[in-house]
């Protein structure tokens, strides 16, 4: 009997993601991959876009405590209430302007903005002091593709960033951390 | 405040008694609500019937926390109850405590004549009621006298019955208060400020911001925060307050994010900024963290300078994303 040649399985998408990436490693490699990973799971299971991973603050051109990502969701991420309201409010308008007969929707409108994440595994401990690190780093808006900083709308003024904590499952949670006390949305 | 609420003089005296401390005056309870948003808890029940919780009135029974807020910012002192008393009674000076003694007697006496009169009132209704009249020893010839009353409208006389004289027994008062008494009671400075858990940073940064604070068991927190009066508002926060160096595990952040987002909350972890933190953490705040709908928020309320140096606290609210 021929002996069946022993071909070695594919390696996972995520996994050749990792081992093909040639960028220059300003963290530890853990680090790096974590990033990518995570990278990985927004781009194919949320579909987000434009997703670029950043070692070093855009405020102060130091090194990140581990590299952060930054893209685009496919819809908008947060809403504060406050805006919520506003958007409320202009959607009726627009509903009320519409004529008789049409269809009565509310059509609230929220462009998505870019924003911040942060790569973390489950099995960390974290302080403070870590998390107001990573704060003090990042901008109230992630900069462009072309490194522009754009300014942050009146809805904005409080730094946000993502937590992204992954197990080793690969099941990633995502968590809204802001800094300060910012009150909650009323869903 | 209702016009009926006599004026609260600060600042007032905190009750320490076996560990906790404790507001007696309703007065004091309402101001301390209405003015510096301090709630605590009343638990006052009745002694014969413990079981009876439902509607519990005062003491009111402060957190630690909410009594070193007071005391930090000069509104209230700590007074150490037993040491009061046993002092307070046993120095007592011969007059203040004959004057105290009489005083007590004749509230006694005044009780005593007002039965009696009451009780006189009664019977005389009920003979009314059925057309009998009492007399009195005292005014028996006077009855006598008034030949007219044996034949009135009726033409039947209405029976004279002897009513028993009620006497004055003197009525024995127990004291419910020693406070008369004893005078306003003076500050412990033995007791010093109150000792508070580590998370007390975080309830006095909030505290400051107008937000009232319960104790946060039913969310597995420290604090659940409320934006005004908690008879009025659902709370926004489930805070936990943290060392600036203590680790915590992110199963708690994903936890109290979870909890928080599904019951319309956020949670907020924060703490005293500790070495090396040249920011105001104030800076970063939301326009609309302080609501201007909430009078206690709004910045034109009169501050107390603390007498105690407020280390800087930065706080990270925590929601779920939604992904």
């Amino acid at each position: 009997m021929a002996r069946a040649e022993v071909v070695p399985p594919q390696p996972a998408p995520v996994q050749s993601l990792i081992s093909s990436d040639t960028s220059r490693k300003t963290h530890d490699a853990a680090l790096h991959s974590l990033a990518l990973q995570i990278q990985h799971n927004l781009q194919y299971q949320h579909y987000w876009t434009s997703l670029r991973i950043h070692t070093h603050s855009p405020l102060t051109g130091g090194l990140f405590p581990r590299p952060l990502l930054s893209g685009l969701p496919p819809h908008r991420l947060y809403i504060h209430p406050d805006e919520q309201i506003e958007l409320l409010k202009e959607a009726d308008r627009a509903r009320k302007a519409r004529k008789e007969g049409e269809t009565g929707a509310l059509e609230v409108k929220a462009e998505p903005e870019r924003e911040w994440i942060l790569p973390a595994r489950l099995s960390e401990k974290w302080t403070l002091r870590r998390l107001a690190e990573v704060f003090d780093g990042v901008s109230q808006v992630p900069p462009e593709e072309d490194g522009r900083v754009e300014e942050a709308g009146k809805w904005r003024q409080t730094k946000r960033v993502v937590l992204a904590t992954v197990d080793t499952d690969s099941t990633v949670a995502y968590y809204i951390i802001q800094d300060g006390v910012v009150k909650p949305r009323q869903n | 405040m209702a016009p009926d609420m006599p004026p609260v003089q600060e600042p007032f005296p905190i009750s320490y008694v076996a560990g906790r401390y404790l507001l007696f005056d309703p007065p004091t309870v309402a101001y301390a609500r209405r003015t510096y948003n301090i709630t605590g808890v009343l638990i006052g029940t009745i002694p014969n019937l413990s079981q009876q919780n439902i509607f519990l009135g005062i003491p009111l029974e402060l957190t630690p926390e909410e009594a070193r807020v007071l005391v930090e910012q000069d509104h209230a002192y700590i007074v150490d109850d037993a040491a009061i008393h046993r002092e307070g009674f046993l120095e007592m000076s011969r007059e203040d405590r004959l004057a105290y003694l009489q005083d007590m007697d004749e509230k006694g006496a005044e009780i005593s004549r007002n039965v009696v009169r009451r009780a006189n009132e009664k019977t005389e209704r009920a003979l009314q009621a059925k057309g009998l009249r009492a007399i009195k020893r005292s005014d028996e010839s006077q009855a006598s006298d008034t030949g007219s009353l044996l034949f009135d409208e009726d033409g039947f006389p209405s029976p004279v019955v002897a009513a028993p004289e009620k006497k004055a027994e003197p009525t024995y008062i127990t004291p419910t208060t020693s406070c008369p008494p004893l005078h306003k009671p003076r500050p412990s400075p033995a007791l010093g400020l109150p000792e508070v858990p580590k998370s007390f940073p975080m309830f006095r940064y909030l505290h400051s911001k107008g937000y009232f604070m319960m104790p946060g068991l039913r969310f597995g927190c420290h604090y659940s925060v409320y934006p005004g009066d908690l008879l009025r508002y659902h709370s926004h926060f489930l805070a936990t307050g943290l060392d600036w160096d203590e680790e915590f595990d992110l199963l708690d952040i994903v936890g109290g994010g979870r909890l928080g987002t599904g019951v319309k909350k956020a949670y907020l972890i924060g703490g005293e900024v500790k070495g090396g933190a040249d920011k105001e953490p104030e800076e970063t705040l939301a326009p609309s963290a302080a609501p201007s709908w909430n009078p206690a928020l709004r910045p034109d309320k009169p501050e107390k300078k603390p007498r105690v140096k407020v280390e800087p606290v930065r706080a990270f609210s925590i929601e779920w994303a939604g992904l």
